[in-house]
């Protein structure tokens, strides 16, 4: 994971706040990450079951973890589950231990800048919070000749983190180094490349 | 909005500027005007004969001589070449319809009045028909339902084959071209006193061709099939008239899927005609009818390292329809026309949950009147009851206005739907290799429950609840609003505006998640999609010996749900597929899927009456259309990737070198156009030489 770039962004409001409100806490950075491919691999599928350590992510840090506790999201093919809820109860599958939920959203990255909380969903028994299937979540499988997954334009991942912050996602590339013109028999697939924002801060807003 | 308001205009437009010719030409009479053109009867419009030039529907009629002359040989060739009309082919190499933006599902295919089945997955491959013993084709445009019931939304394709004429004679065709494509063919014709008889034999074959750099599979694979028709006429008395007409066709065709896995496809058709017609008296006429057909196909693939079957399909549909229409003539302005019948229909099909039988008897009125030499109203309306789905009532109404022998306007309003087919209700089919499963809609209460019990099921997205309701027939309202216009005798001009908007649209969605990671797909009602455009015409025959047409149609086809969606700001793209998205706006929305904003077309005749040549050179012009959404919104828009507009070119010479004998060379697709991407059935240039003997 050495590929990740970290870039901070300096919230200038907090000075102003800083001037009328003397009384409040400062409020901590937004952190604004692009992560290069994280590679969540999985064994079995085309009608085998589906087995395979999921990869998890935690957003405070922007690095993957092993930690049975302290992770947000995890990746395992293109299923991506929260730690919050109950397990689907598929073969590797770790147990929820936190308060992550989340919700797909219309828009470009920019344009979602709120949080509806009421729109958080956990895992379940039966279904991921970040619907599974082509066209359900957020990618279309175009089937053949291309075989292609690609993530749908428009669908900003919103999430609760683990330890109820929140934080939003746009995923850019299932193939490893983000190509431009992907091509599923030259690309290797099942890296993630993502842009996400984290509000450390526990508020709604980006 | 906007689109509606241009067309006014244009329509206008038009309008006045007709009005200000002929108030320049008003002293040309009618009688110059008929000679140039040939006024051609057609019975497919209102099934009663009319001429052409006096229907207030917008028509077509593809002559005998146009399909000689271009050396056409089978349908889809001489419909390709018509104005608005282009061929589209589907993923399982059948070439339909595509007629005023509408699929080839929704376009009716009749032979001498009877529908044509074998509808595989909706497409009806226009490849099957011979153009051998074709006396004309007439084209309907526009919802025709009220006479013809199911599939003619967008209109009606009635091919009329030739009837015994007195004497014997006969001819014999065959025609070489590129690709190994050899056509033979054959007909007899005798009739004397009551009793005529016509039979026609064609045999076409194929080397087939390859678009692809692969070795192993071809674009389209070697065929041979077979053509055999007969049509027998006995006149019982004066007023009483047998004609019994009987068609078979087959072909057996190479199926290849891969270096290891090879087969055949097979089809075979046959269908029988029989009507009796009798005169009642100058006022009532009866026709009796009974029309019987069959499409069986089946195809197979046989693993070539163990000789194991590997996978086998067959599709097995009947078709029985008796049908009894009077005619009756109040008066020569007052024509009344009334049927009744039964649609009985049967499917066999692999992947099935059962074989199906449809039953749909119906009933159609009509009524043709002219309450002044000007003016021509016709009202109609079918009612179709069905065993398995909400009946249907299909009005329709037309008029057509004379304001002076130059310049006529005509309109109509008319109801069509189509049925849902056995595919969309009783489809049971899981992909073998891949694990997805397409169910019909009639088939998920019994298919799911068994697919929950072998714990194939993650989770439902629809319930089966949704499934209790019958799925309702695709409608359709169609408007076509015209102008024909005679600037002189010799040069004319036609003009249609056409706006079809369709509710209940079938399609698949997703209806519940597979253990495997994929989806169970079943069929519902859901989208509003709207076709509009305007076609245009002119034909200009300034001699005998010189004869130019052109026609072009602009069409504009949406879905409105996907209009809204863009106007809403819910639709976004990426630039490219690793780029973050942003969102589009309304003029970003190209339509719907395998429509060119335009077409058009440009055909020059010259025959040299002295030299016993004639010729001709034809061209067609495609504009850009999507085929697929590129970049994952749902949606075709400006971001995509597009076929790029082309124009093929098709030349014909025809020379006769006395009574008997026709020769022929010519080149279809001059320019040698071909897109090995996108379109599989132009296969680059065709040269090819005819030899024709009549006697």
């Amino acid at each position: 994971m050495k590929t990740i770039k970290l870039f901070i962004l300096l919230i200038l409001l907090t000075g102003f706040y800083s001037c009328e409100k003397t009384t409040d806490p400062p409020l901590n950075d937004i952190l604004s990450i692009t992560v290069s491919n994280l590679y969540a691999p999985q064994s079995g599928g085309q009608g085998q079951p589906i087995t395979g350590e999921f990869t998890k992510f935690e957003f405070a840090t922007g690095q993957i973890t092993t930690s049975e506790t302290d992770w947000d999201i995890a990746f395992r093919g293109t299923s991506i589950i929260v730690n919050g809820g109950t397990s689907l109860g598929t073969i590797d599958e770790p147990n929820r231990t936190g308060q992550a939920a989340a919700y797909i959203e219309n828009g470009t990255f920019v344009s979602v800048n709120e949080v509806d909380p009421t729109l958080l969903i956990t895992d379940s028994d039966s279904g991921y919070a970040i619907a599974t299937g082509s066209d359900n979540g957020w990618y279309n499988y175009s089937g053949g000749p291309s075989y292609l997954i690609t993530p749908i334009p428009g669908k900003v991942l919103v999430f609760r983190t683990n330890d109820n912050f929140y934080a939003k996602m746009e995923i850019l590339s299932y193939y490893e180094n983000a190509p431009s013109d992907p091509d599923s028999s030259v690309h290797a697939s099942r890296f993630y490349t993502f842009n996400y924002i984290y509000q450390p801060n526990g508020i709604l807003t980006f | 909005m906007i689109l509606n308001k241009n067309y006014f205009c244009i329509y206008f437009l038009i309008f006045f500027v007709n009005i200000s010719f002929s108030q320049e030409k008003v002293n040309i009479t009618l009688d110059t005007v008929s000679t140039n053109f040939l006024d051609q009867i057609l019975v497919t419009a209102t099934r009663t004969p009319r001429k052409s030039s006096a229907l207030p529907f917008p028509v077509q009629i593809i002559t005998e001589s146009e399909i000689k002359s271009t050396n056409s040989l089978r349908l889809n060739d001489i419909l390709n070449e018509q104005t608005g009309l282009i061929t589209v082919s589907d993923f399982g190499g059948g070439e339909g319809i595509q007629m005023q933006g509408l699929d080839s599902q929704y376009t009716l295919i009749l032979i001498d009045g009877a529908p044509v089945i074998g509808r595989l997955s909706g497409t009806l491959d226009l490849k099957r028909f011979s153009l051998g013993n074709i006396k004309q084709i007439d084209i309907v445009k526009g919802a025709s339902s009220s006479l013809y019931g199911s599939a003619a939304l967008a209109g009606v394709i009635n091919i009329i084959t030739n009837t015994p004429k007195d004497g014997f004679s006969g001819d014999l065709n065959y025609r070489a071209a590129t690709h190994k494509t050899n056509d033979i063919g054959a007909s007899l014709n005798y009739k004397k006193n009551k009793f005529g008889i016509s039979t026609y034999i064609n045999s076409l074959s194929s080397g087939g061709y390859n678009l692809t750099e692969s070795e192993v599979l071809n674009t389209v694979e070697p065929f041979t099939n077979y053509t055999f028709s007969s049509k027998l006429t006995y006149d019982l008395s004066v007023n009483t008239d047998l004609y019994f007409s009987a068609k078979y066709y087959s072909q057996k065709q190479d199926y290849v899927a891969s270096e290891i896995l090879e087969g055949k496809s097979n089809i075979r058709e046959w269908n029988t005609h029989l009507q009796l017609k009798h005169i009642y008296n100058n006022k009532l006429k009866i026709h009796f009818e009974f029309y019987a057909t069959r499409y069986k196909a089946n195809e197979f693939l046989d693993d070539n390292t163990n000789g194991i079957r590997f996978s086998e399909g067959f599709y097995d549909q009947l078709l029985l329809k008796p049908e009894i229409r009077t005619t009756y003539t109040f008066s020569s302005n007052s024509v009344f026309i009334s049927g009744m019948g039964l649609k009985h229909e049967t499917l066999d099909r692999s992947y099935f949950t059962l074989n199906p039988i449809f039953n749909s008897p119906y009933i159609f009125v009509q009524h043709d009147v002219k309450p002044n030499d000007n003016l021509n109203i016709i009202i109609g309306a079918r009612f179709d009851s069905h065993s398995k789905y909400k009946s249907q009532l299909s009005p329709k109404i037309a008029f057509r206005h004379k304001l002076n022998n130059q310049l006529s306007v005509k309109g109509s309003l008319g109801y069509g739907f189509k049925a849902p087919d056995f595919r969309q209700l009783y489809f049971d089919f899981t992909n073998a290799t891949i694990g997805y499963t397409v169910l019909g809609y009639n088939a998920v209460s019994t298919a799911i429950p068994i697919l929950q019990e072998q714990g194939q099921i993650a989770n439902i997205i629809v319930p089966v609840s949704e499934f209790e309701k019958n799925l309702n027939p695709e409608s359709s309202i169609g408007i076509n609003l015209g102008s024909d216009y005679y600037f002189n005798s010799k040069l004319k001009f036609e003009f249609n505006l056409f706006k079809n908007s369709i509710k209940n649209l079938i399609d698949t969605r997703v209806i519940a998640n597979k253990t495997n990671g994929q989806n169970v797909f079943s069929y519902f009602n859901i989208n509003e999609v709207y076709t509009q455009g305007l076609e245009f015409s002119m034909n200009w025959k300034p001699s005998n010996n010189f004869k130019l047409s052109t026609g072009y149609q602009l069409l504009y086809a949406f879905d409105k749900e996907a209009v809204n969606s863009f106007e809403n700001g819910e639709v976004f793209a990426r630039e490219n597929p690793s780029s973050p998205s942003f969102e589009l706006n309304k003029s970003d929305y190209f339509g719907l899927f395998n429509r060119s904003r335009h077409t058009a077309n440009l055909k020059l005749y010259y025959k040299s009456i002295n030299s016993n040549i004639d010729s001709n050179i034809r061209l067609t012009y495609r504009s850009k259309y999507g085929l697929l959404d590129g970049n994952g919104n749902g949606y075709l828009d400006s971001f995509d990737t597009f076929v790029n507009s082309y124009i093929i070119i098709d030349s014909a010479i025809n020379k006769k070198l006395n009574k008997n004998y026709n020769i022929a060379i010519g080149v279809d697709n001059l320019l040698n156009f071909t897109d090995t991407q996108n379109i599989s059935n132009i296969s680059g240039r065709i040269i090819y030489t005819k030899l024709n003997i009549q006697f």
